[in-house]
């Protein structure tokens, strides 16, 4: 990151340092803006949910009817229909956490005081996936033991030759690349949406601020991009927070699936 | 966003350090703790509290639907036993209707029958009245004809031979004899209405 | 001319994805057009099948990043 002085001189486009924020000390243990996001997300979320659930009714009023529909998006779209019905109830919290961490979290990149989309450190999203991997390996090892879970992996059938092939790239799918992927699909997604949001914000800024004549007025059409992207970043949130879940459902199901 | 630009450059008045300029896709520890962290307390959270109440809400609506469905099935037994019993009433009301209707029949045959028998009766009662009348109308014209052939008999027969006749004891005996001799003649006996080929019956006489 | 030969890079690397997740999109419409009832069950392997695809793309862009 140049300094302040050169920005005002010539457009330095954002970059990967831009989200390196810390707030208090530098180094492995500093702590970042990403982490009081992160934190304070976990809160409003634990005090609202507990607070919301404490009177529950039968017959539901506004609030409790979004947060119901939340809950039934998780636990029957997703949790009951991809699991399966006989083994989804243990899974339910866990899915719910992710859902509604990863949609604040996310969310959080567009709303105003805060704009700062936590995801788009790739520590947050690592936590969660391997969350999500401890979960479906133990879930998995725990229902097959540990020989059968291995030899789960590679699906019968095949010629003997082609056995130690597929094991090994089960093997890495399962331990390497499932984590992995999760991992960057959220991070990506929110970091680079991020960029993108910074590039139409601060490319229209220099231009109002830095342009000549006539090439102040495009700045709107970037502030313009900057409105439309931001509305698009709440869908990418959402979707973001749903397929963190519907992988993670999928990854557990396979626990359960009675052929490979 | 200038915001978060200047605090970016504050930020890195001092050292930039490793953190900075790493690729981002290598996890910061410090974060990865915290992210740690809390996904495990809102974890905790979830399934000790909020899972279990939303579930509890769940079954008792469930619940609640289920009681509503055994009330909606217990009034439709009832209507059906109801319905049934209307059946049954209604079963037995038509036996009942059918037997009366075959009753009453069974007796209107009867009194038909009781009535042709009783027509019957009286046709053969004025048909052998007829007869009777018809015999005795038949015996007085028989009578009447008798002595009046008698008469023209023996007139003519006084005249064809000439000779009179006038004695009244010997004419009668003569006439008698004639028609005896003429119911000798005729076939079958002279008093039986069935037949009605005797010559003396006349036709328009009923 | 400055810039970042990685971007590039991604910039290719988005090439296969796009196209397999319009292929996707493509077949998730024509399937919820033959058959409206299909369509929860269709959406959520869409959303399967997008998310697999465009995760292709995402490496590039942490690539991109890694080798910038």
């Amino acid at each position: 990151m140049t300094t302040m002085v050169s920005a005002a001189e010539e457009f330095v486009p954002p970059s990967a340092p831009d989200f390196w924020q810390p707030l208090v000390g530098t180094g492995a243990f500093a702590v970042t803006r990403s982490m009081i996001v992160m934190l304070l997300v976990t809160l409003v979320l634990a005090v609202v949910m507990v607070a919301a659930t404490r009177r529950l009714s039968v017959v539901p009023g506004r609030g409790q009817y979004y947060l119901e529909g939340v809950y039934g998006l998780v636990r029957n779209s997703i949790g009951r229909d991809i699991i399966g019905s006989a083994h989804f109830r243990p899974y339910v919290p866990l899915l719910f956490t992710l859902f509604t961490l990863i949609l604040l979290n996310n969310l959080m990149g567009i709303v105003p005081p805060v704009q700062f989309p936590t995801m788009s450190r790739i520590g947050f999203p690592l936590a969660l996936a391997l969350g999500v991997y401890v979960v479906y390996l133990v879930a998995g090892v725990r229902r097959r033991g540990l020989g059968g879970f291995l030899r789960n992996l590679v699906p019968s059938g095949l010629p003997f030759w082609v056995v130690p092939v597929v094991f090994l790239l089960e093997l890495v799918t399962f331990l390497i690349t499932r984590p992995v992927t999760l991992t960057l699909r959220l991070f990506g997604n929110m970091f680079a949406g991020h960029i993108l949001l910074l590039l139409f914000a601060l490319g229209g800024e220099y231009l109002l601020l830095h342009g000549e004549g006539l090439l102040k007025l495009v700045s709107l059409p970037a502030f313009l991009m900057f409105f439309l992207f931001t509305a698009f970043e709440i869908l990418i949130a959402f979707l973001q927070a749903y397929v963190f879940i519907l992988l993670a459902s999928v990854y557990i199901a396979e626990v359960y699936a009675d052929d490979h | 966003m200038s915001a978060l630009s200047d605090v970016t450059a504050a930020a890195e008045g001092g050292d930039g350090g490793f953190w900075e300029d790493a690729y981002p896709v290598i996890p910061h520890p410090g974060e990865l703790i915290v992210g740690i962290i809390s996904f495990l307390v809102l974890y905790v959270v979830y399934r000790r509290l909020v899972v279990p109440r939303l579930e509890k809400l769940l079954a008792e609506r469930r619940k609640g639907i289920e009681g509503g469905i055994e009330r909606a099935e217990a009034m439709q037994a009832e209507a059906k036993a109801a319905l049934e019993q209307y059946r049954a009433q209604l079963a037995e009301a038509r036996t009942e209707a059918a037997q009366i209707r075959d009753q009453a029949r069974a007796e209107g045959q009867q009194i038909l029958e009781e009535l042709r028998a009783q027509a019957q009766e009286e046709s053969a009662r004025i048909v052998a009245r007829g007869e009777e009348q018809l015999a005795a109308n038949r015996q007085s014209v028989v009578n009447e004809l008798r002595g009046q052939i008698g008469a023209l008999a023996v007139d003519l027969a006084g005249r064809v031979v000439g000779e009179s006749l006038e004695d009244d004891a010997r004419r009668r005996g003569t006439v008698d004899r004639f028609l005896d001799q003429l119911d000798g003649m005729a076939p079958g006996t002279p008093g039986d209405g069935r037949t009605g080929s005797s010559v003396f019956v006349p036709g328009g006489d009923r | 001319m400055e810039g970042n030969l990685a971007i590039i890079g991604y910039g290719l690397s988005a090439i296969g994805p796009g196209v397999g997740i319009g292929l996707i999109f493509a077949a998730y419409v024509a399937g919820v057009a033959r058959q409206p009832e299909t369509r929860g069950v269709l959406q959520t392997i869409a959303i399967l099948g997008f998310v697999l695809c465009e995760q292709l793309a995402i490496f590039g862009i942490a690539l991109a990043f890694v080798f910038s």
